[in-house]
């Protein structure tokens, strides 16, 4: 009896090895066709373009590490990193600021008409670049900040102001007033609250969306494309672009210029997967 | 015998103090946090929208010149522009096949994950990095790979003798946007399946135990409860999933600029074409684009929310 | 006929350092009430998982009428079960939750709603079929997880602690209709609670786990007279038996039990149990109920000295809270009044014919021969 168990229980056991089988192979399928192409970017940046199309898929032996020094000089990118960089950078920061006060204000005090601004505030998320994107090149043109950084600037500050604030006035509403009203009683200025509680303790939150508000900015294509035309002003994405439509045939230059744009967001990714991951996908999940 | 009890008059507050009350806050204060962050939203937002509105009903010409003209762009739009009609059916096409994959394919590999597949963390980050991706790496990568001569899929075509099938997978109207299109469903399908995935593990254990013992094997579980309880996250998904399509301009951009012949324009390149690559140069007419096709999405998602919601709450 | 057999079951969670269950041997007869009773984390749910099929067996074997189950999938074991969160089906109404599991096994539509019916008629469901979950109170919940349970007329009942999510008035009326319901239906019943009241009132025996291992299993009054060590001895009864540190001498007139404070005269044991302890510690086991406030020269009582810090009167009894002459609390349960007051020193009377002794080193109950 205990025998007939035994073998019984292996069969079962194969049996749900060979189901898991096509499971697994699947697994190994579909990583391989999500981080696959990442890896052939990555070899065909430390290899010249003849060798690449010489051997499209060959292993980067002889690794031109130089490609990237290059890259940066000659082929500008270095240009367009520094714009992105400052372009994102500043973006971020004032959105950091800006959204945390306007979130504090939403999360911790009631007045007439804080349910309007809400919902006003927050409709930007949801709203088709296409309303926008004209009008706001008609403005930046009027105020002369068109084909300008600062212009920029403020239109990726106007774009996730919404998604900024949707985020940290989640995140403040759940702080327990208790913690406000006794500051309260201490004698604390509106401001030092806002300061001294809201943000340490929201740091969390905060920190969630500045790494969010920068690599969705960092990517961001669109206005960049519609609001910068001079070459030195372009940021990476539309750097990557420009230099593509010129020297279509230099994919070996070309993969050298997306590593240097992919290299920031791996990095953040690599430390910061989990709250990448966690910010990305908040409010999607009922 | 009863005593009187006078009460004095609390001294009323001088005005311009703080407000008392624990969630209240003075004017300033209020106007303080909140002004930076409404004056965007009125000067870069509220105001451009408007503004497009505006614009839609007049000829905008270069120099600011703007003439009023009514309904006609919206007519001239909706009765002679063959382009915009083109371009819409891409993207509504894009836009309904791809949701349902994008969402179904995002459960898929959540299912994957949470029958306890072996490297799920590690399988979860990887799966979840062309969603961090611009589209201008996207849409280049996969350019490479659409390549005719040495591109990996037609490579592979080869190698496995179905050399056949070979195609010019971004120069041929009839693959073009489908060939787009799973671009596109490379970068998001790792989205998906994170909130799915978060989603599953929210499911309550006890239910799929309660499951189990009423006789539902993997299949049946998936179909009768899991699907079922999962409802809100993936109608919200799919609307999330349908405002990103409709509104696709980078990945048509980088990969086709909408060629070959239109086959894969869609709605916000078109508006960009006409704003910014016509021959004339006037406003106007793409605003009333703009103007169109957001009253369009607006009313396909609340029709969609209306014929897929669920009438009572699901609570768990 | 369900008879269930549970063998040296053996349960070790991946990467855990210890046993969740310990070697548990037990048999349920057919249509007993068995209840495992024990504090939160002494493995009584991860057993009744295991028996359910919910939960892999580590070692060990459990069987229903002689068959093992071991290796059969859960919805073949013909085993129904009640989940401490009802698990009711949230998107469906009650009368889909009752049919489910029979529409999943191709039960024919009219028996399936023959039986629906019949179920809901039973448990004053009849009202509610239309409704989705949500929409009911957590006893009417209650009783839609007990109906899908009824309604597969499995040969096993399980519950896992179904009354800790009901108020205290509505558990006290639903512990009776669960019982009701199990004797008019005769089904075989494993039943996990933590609370010792419900152990007492509604099994037939009961089995008391503590750390993953069995204690102590037989009829209620059987455990809470004759408990097997010391644990068992403060789980069941409230307010929990008072253990006293003591000594065991050997005097002309028998075995005596000293504290500091009195001494007391035991009976009823077997010199050879005794031996090892005398002159040596012991525990000393009183329930509070065998203290009394006053002697009434009845000869098995005898008097214990302490102090008195609170007393609780609760109308029906009152509790007196007091600290011997070691410092050790003991409390007592005497009558609807107390002529005591906080700060006396006071003279109870103790039952010497209800002390229990045990082991101080093993905790274990020394065994009285009669």
């Amino acid at each position: 009896m205990a025998a007939r168990l035994g073998r019984h229980h292996a069969i079962e056991l194969w049996l749900g090895h060979l189901r898991r089988t096509p499971l697994l192979l699947f697994l190994i399928l579909y990583t391989v066709v999500t981080g696959g192409p990442f890896l052939w970017v990555a070899m065909m940046s430390i290899r010249t373009t003849p060798e690449i199309f010489n051997d499209p898929y060959g292993l980067p032996v002889p690794a031109h590490w130089g490609k990237f020094a290059d890259a940066w000089t000659i082929s500008k990118y270095g240009t367009y990193f520094w714009n992105s960089l400052i372009v994102v950078g500043c973006a971020v920061a004032l959105l950091t600021i800006i959204g945390s006060m306007a979130a504090h204000c939403l999360a911790r005090y009631r007045f007439r008409g804080s349910r309007f601004v809400r919902v006003a505030i927050l409709s930007g998320m949801i709203l088709p670049p296409q309303l926008l994107i004209l009008s706001l090149f008609q403005i930046l043109l009027q105020f002369g900040l068109y084909n300008s950084l600062p212009g920029l600037i403020i239109a990726y500050v106007s774009t996730q102001l919404a998604m900024t604030v949707y985020i940290l006035e989640g995140f403040f509403a759940q702080l327990p007033q208790d913690l406000f009203d006794a500051a309260r009683m201490d004698g604390y200025s509106e401001f030092e609250i806002f300061w001294r509680i809201t943000l340490p303790i929201g740091m969390p939150a905060v920190f969630t969306t500045i790494i969010l508000n920068f690599i969705i900015l960092w990517n961001e294509f669109l206005y960049a494309i519609v609001l910068l035309t001079d070459d030195d002003k372009r940021t990476l994405p539309l750097g990557i672009m420009h230099f593509m439509g010129a020297h279509q045939l230099d994919v070996g230059m070309i993969a050298t210029g997306l590593m240097i744009s992919i290299a920031p967001v791996i990095l953040m990714y690599a430390f910061f997967s989990d709250i990448l991951i966690k910010g990305m996908t908040a409010g999607a999940v009922r | 015998m009863s005593v009187e009890i006078t009460r004095t008059q609390p001294n009323p507050a001088p005005a311009g103090a703080s407000i008392v009350g624990s969630r209240q806050a003075s004017r300033a204060t209020i106007a303080a946090f909140l002004g930076p962050a409404l004056v965007i939203y009125a000067g870069f937002i509220f105001y451009p929208v408007l503004r497009t509105f505006y614009n839609s009903l007049h000829s905008v010409g270069p120099m600011n010149v703007t003439t009023f003209v009514g309904a006609q762009n919206f007519t001239q739009i909706l009765t002679h522009d063959h382009t915009f009609w083109r371009a819409v059916g891409n993207t509504v096409t894009f836009t309904l096949i791809g949701t349902v994959l994008d969402v179904l394919g995002g459960l898929l590999l959540a299912l994957c994950l949470f029958a306890r597949a072996p490297f799920a963390r590690l399988l979860r980050v990887v799966w979840f990095t062309p969603v961090l991706m611009s589209y201008v790496v996207v849409g280049i990568i996969w350019v490479w790979l659409y390549d005719y001569d040495w591109g990996l899929i037609n490579t592979i075509l080869r190698w496995l003798g179905l050399g056949a099938l070979e195609q010019s997978w971004l120069g041929d109207p009839h693959t073009a946007l489908w060939a787009v299109l799973v671009t596109h469903l490379w970068k998001w399908l790792g989205f998906n399946m994170i909130i799915c995935l978060a989603a599953l593990y929210a499911l309550p254990e006890e239910v799929l135990g309660a499951a189990e013992l009423d006789a539902c094997g993997w299949f049946a579980k998936l179909v009768y409860i899991i699907i079922p309880m999962l409802r809100p996250t993936l109608i919200n998904l799919l609307v999330l999933s349908f405002i990103g399509k409709m509104m696709l301009f980078d990945l048509v951009w980088i990969m086709t600029d909408g060629g070959p012949l239109w086959a894969t324009e869609t709605v916000s390149t078109y508006v960009y074409k006409r704003a910014f690559n016509w021959n004339t140069f006037d406003l106007g007419y793409p605003s009333a684009i703009a103007v169109l096709w957001s009253a369009m999405i607006v009313a396909f998602v609340v029709l969609m929310t209306r014929l897929l919601r669920q009438r009572d709450r699901l609570e768990f | 006929m369900a008879v269930v057999t549970i063998d040296k079951l053996r349960k070790r969670y991946d990467g855990a350092a210890e046993d969740s269950v310990k070697d548990m041997t037990l048999t349920v007869a057919d249509g007993e009430f068995m209840v495992l009773l024990g504090p939160s984390g002494c493995g009584k749910s991860s057993a009744l998982r295991m028996i359910a099929g919910l939960e892999s067996i580590t070692s060990g074997a459990v069987a229903i009428d002689g068959r093992p189950i071991n290796h059969v999938p859960a919805k073949d074991r013909d085993i129904a079960m009640v989940f401490q969160s009802y698990a009711l089906y949230p998107h469906m109404t009650v009368a889909e939750n009752l049919a489910f599991g029979l529409r999943r096994r191709s039960v024919p539509a009219p028996e399936i709603d023959r039986r629906v019916k019949d179920v809901a008629a039973r448990l004053g469901l009849a009202p509610y079929l239309a409704r989705k979950p949500h929409a009911l109170s957590g006893g009417q919940r209650q009783r839609v997880a007990l109906g899908r349970a009824i309604v597969r007329d499995p040969k096993v009942f399980l519950f896992d602690e179904p009354l800790s999510n009901l108020d205290a008035a509505l558990r006290v009326t639903t512990r009776n209709e669960l019982v009701k319901q199990q004797h008019e239906l005769g089904t075989t019943t494993i039943y996990v609670t933590h609370d010792q009241v419900e152990a007492m009132t509604m099994g037939d025996r009961i089995c008391i786990m503590d750390g993953g291992a069995v204690v102590q299993i037989g009829r209620p009054l059987e455990v809470y007279r004759n408990p097997a060590n010391t644990f068992v001895a403060r789980f069941l009864g409230n307010p929990p038996m008072n253990l006293l540190a003591a000594t065991l001498a050997w005097e002309e007139s028998g075995h005596v039990v000293r504290v500091p404070g009195g001494r007391y005269p035991v009976e009823g044991y077997a010199p050879e149990d005794l031996a090892r302890f005398i002159n040596g510690p012991v525990t000393l086991g009183v329930r509070p109920e065998d203290l009394y406030e006053s002697g009434s020269g009845a000869p098995h009582l005898a008097p214990i000295r302490t102090r008195v810090v609170t007393v609780e009167l609760l109308g029906a009894e009152t509790l007196l809270i007091l600290t011997a002459e070691t410092g050790e609390e003991i409390v007592a349960r005497i009558g609807r009044d107390s002529a005591s007051h906080p700060g006396d020193i006071a003279d109870l009377f103790l039952d010497t014919t209800k002390i229990h002794l045990f082991d101080p080193v093993t905790t274990k109950v020394i065994p009285r021969s009669r």
